[in-house]
């Protein structure tokens, strides 16, 4: 088996097999109960249609993905170097990219264990809607790249940085600037320093996307170039990540 | 050779940490690498096992250019760090199985079994690392460090949190394997452990290497000069009247000085006090190897 | 003794008369808003215009106008709590001066389904009547909006079955 696999089914196994890990899971677990009880619940909310429940869903989950991978990618060096791992794994007959890979394998599985878990909140909000299905696939198809964007990033910062407390600062950060349009609406984006910025940010697209599949029924070649600004993110960021750790001290 | 180091520089954010480093191990040694805190050890040792690149001078690990060749010479050496860190959620079984696939080993299993019951670990306990005390984890981390049969084993502190007959096991373990022809690279603070096990020894002082040799040569050149510590309130008015009569260092009152083959020292001190010297006490300073380490790194004493 | 009943009468008609005259006489019209749309659904906004004009030759004092909403679905008739549907509920005026009108906005959001009934009410201290505006009919229709029959037993159940699952292990790792 290649060490990318072996390090990849122990981050897994650590990440859903613990406790840790599966407090995790039922922390995530209730952050979306609270947020779909409160669509039935809260007068304001529980007027929205089908469609717009779970277009703000989506980018729950999403965000909940990405938050994950931060802390995730946070630890994946700095931590090991605080507990003493990472030099008995340098040690180890393994490349660098074998490392970056393997970790990144198990933040792979990290994101879609919150996907499988967002699943049935998904059809419980949409499955009297429209675009269910698309829903659930193109959460697939950008959180993904959303996703393991911040976890490459917050990898490459845990490599440079001595401290996990510092790559975490730093990754948690960027990823309250980059989710800003998840909180701020239409209007607030609406100047040309606000469309500058959702041109090219991950996040962005993959809010519009889910907007325009979800809501206006767009097809998939409405998404293409918002697909390659995820994607083109995630080659970068995974860039950083091999970089930073070729440049790794112990 | 199986290690060979020559002239080993390495600067580190434009200060020097390493300024002539030489070490020289041949197969079956057990070689101990002393010096104080600060003085390079720990980073001599990590340019060896290929953490980091050295900046001159040249260095051979089995053959093998230990940066550029890391890859090929992690197969052949094991490792035991200061910090022996393990996934503390696995048991100890799990986490050498899994290190050993990382070297895809075969028959895994028998090879887990036999280092873990080699140290003294249970082979098939199945409690998490977490509740492992640090005696035990040195244990493991030294059952980790053999899991891939090396021909070199490099230890910083392979006793540290072992008990008196957790540290003979270990001991016995060493030798074992260096009469096996395996070599061991012993980086310690236990002067004890450096005189029971090592043939050779290096001692590194400020980045550069201050001695290199046999054990019992080194010993045996320093049990030629007798050292002693006067007490003398007041400076001497002369110099001593002996060629072979040297002060070492001067704390205060105290004077620290070497008496060579020729010189007896009932002599010595009395032609020191017919010519002024007011010694008011004498004391003989223990030979061996604390002496000669303490002689090599002390740089408070000043003469 | 019939001239004096009859004179009795007509100067207790003219009293009435005069205090009639005499009193603040207040008119209301109600009207939707242009831009009400014209077949609203749940969650839609809607406003109603309501003109308070003081026929009378006397200033009214005191006056308090408030808006009511009914639901008049045959079966489902019932006075509506306008809690979440307006924070505009009622307006005073201390003083409304003879021939003196106000003009004033009922904005609310619709948020049932339904058949309903609006109309705005008013008094004043020295009118011992209420005064009501023409009433607005207008139909809600349904929207389709989440069901609470799903939600809830997968917003309780699944941090339920994970938080069982993780009681299970720690019980048996001791």
């Amino acid at each position: 088996m290649s060490p990318t696999v072996l390090i990849a089914r122990k981050e897994a196994g650590e990440i859903l097999a613990s406790g840790r890990g599966q407090g995790w899971l039922l922390a995530l677990s209730a952050i979306l109960s609270v947020l779909s009880l409160l669509l039935v619940s809260n007068t304001e909310l529980s007027l929205l249609d089908n469609a717009q429940v779970v277009y703000m869903m989506m980018g729950t989950v999403t965000a909940l993905g990405a938050l994950l991978a931060v802390a995730l990618g946070s630890d994946a060096v700095a931590g090991e170097r605080e507990r003493g791992t990472l030099v008995p794994l340098l040690l180890a007959p393994v490349t660098g990219t074998e490392i970056v890979l393997g970790k990144m394998g198990g933040q792979v599985v990290a994101w879609f264990a919150t996907y499988g878990l967002a699943l049935p909140y998904v059809w419980a909000v949409g499955s009297s809607g429209q675009n269910l299905a698309q829903a659930v696939g193109y959460l697939a198809l950008f959180g993904t790249p959303v996703v393991l964007t911040f976890g490459f990033y917050a990898y490459g910062l845990s490599a440079r940085f001595v401290s996990v407390r510092s790559a975490l600062l730093t990754a948690l950060i960027t990823l309250v600037l980059f989710a800003s349009p998840l909180v701020m609406g239409p209007g607030l984006r609406d100047n040309p320093i606000g469309k500058a910025f959702d041109a090219v940010n991950p996040f962005s697209a993959a809010l519009n996307s889910f907007d325009s599949v979800v809501i206006d029924s767009q097809p998939f070649t409405a998404q293409a170039g918002r697909l390659a600004v995820a994607i083109v993110w995630l080659a970068l960021s995974a860039w950083f990540a091999k970089r930073s750790m070729e440049r790794t001290e112990v | 050779m199986l290690v060979e180091v020559t002239d080993l520089r390495l600067s580190l954010r434009g200060r020097q940490i390493l300024e002539g480093v030489e070490l020289h191990m041949g197969a079956g040694e057990v070689y101990g690498l002393l010096g104080p805190n600060g003085a390079g050890k720990s980073t001599t040792l990590s340019v060896l096992i290929g953490l980091r690149a050295g900046s001159g001078g040249r260095a051979s690990v089995l053959g093998f250019d230990p940066w550029p060749q890391r890859r090929e010479m992690h197969r052949v050496i094991g490792v035991l760090p200061e910090q022996a860190g393990f996934y503390d959620w696995m048991s100890a079984p799990d986490y050498l199985l899994w290190v050993a696939s990382l070297y895809g080993r075969d028959q895994l299993a028998a090879q887990v079994g036999r280092r873990l019951h080699q140290v003294g670990l249970d082979p098939v306990a199945r409690a998490p690392i977490a509740t492992y005390s640090r005696g035990m984890k040195q244990r493991l981390g030294l059952a980790r460090a053999l899991l891939n049969d090396p021909r070199l084993l490099v230890l910083d502190e392979p006793t540290n949190g072992l008990d008196p007959r957790g540290r003979r096991e270990i001991h016995d373990v060493l030798i074992s394997l260096s009469r096996q022809g395996v070599g061991v690279l012993l980086c310690t603070h236990l002067l004890d452990d450096v005189e029971r096990l090592c043939g050779r020894i290096g001692i590194i002082h400020r980045g550069r290497t201050v001695v290199e040799g046999g054990l019992a040569q080194l010993l045996a050149r320093r049990q030629a000069r007798s050292r002693y510590r006067l007490r003398m309130p007041e400076p001497p008015a002369a110099a001593a009247p002996f060629p072979d009569f040297k002060v070492i260092a001067r704390e205060g009152e105290w004077w620290h000085v070497e008496i060579g083959q020729t010189g007896h020292p009932d002599a010595v001190w009395s032609a020191l006090l017919a010519s002024g010297w007011a010694i008011a006490e004498i004391h003989r300073e223990g030979g061996g190897l604390e002496s000669l380490y303490l002689s090599l790194t002390n740089e408070d004493l000043k003469a | 003794m019939k001239p004096v009943i009859t004179l009795l009468a007509a100067c207790l008609l003219a009293g009435f008369a005069a205090l009639a005259g005499a009193a603040a006489r207040l008119d209301m019209a109600l009207s939707p808003d242009r831009s009400n749309p014209s077949s609203p659904q749940m969650g839609d906004h809607m406003r109603f215009i309501s003109v308070i004009r003081n026929g009378g030759d006397t200033p009214a004092q005191g006056v308090v106008a408030w808006i009511s909403l009914v639901q008049v679905d045959p079966g489902h008739e019932q006075p509506m709590d306008l809690e979440d549907w307006s924070a505009h509920k009622a307006v005073t005026r201390a003083v409304l001066a003879p021939g003196e009108q106000v003009t004033v906005d009922w904005p609310m959001r619709v948020i049932q389904a339904g058949d309903y009934r609006v109309v705005i009410s008013a008094v004043e201290r020295d009118t011992p009547h209420i005064i009501t505006s023409p009433f607005i009919d207008f139909h809600v229709r349904q929207k389709p909006v989440v069901e609470s029959a799903r939600i809830l037993p997968v917003a309780l159940g699944v941090p339920l079955a994970l938080g069982g699952l993780l009681g299970w292990r720690l019980r048996r790792r001791r």
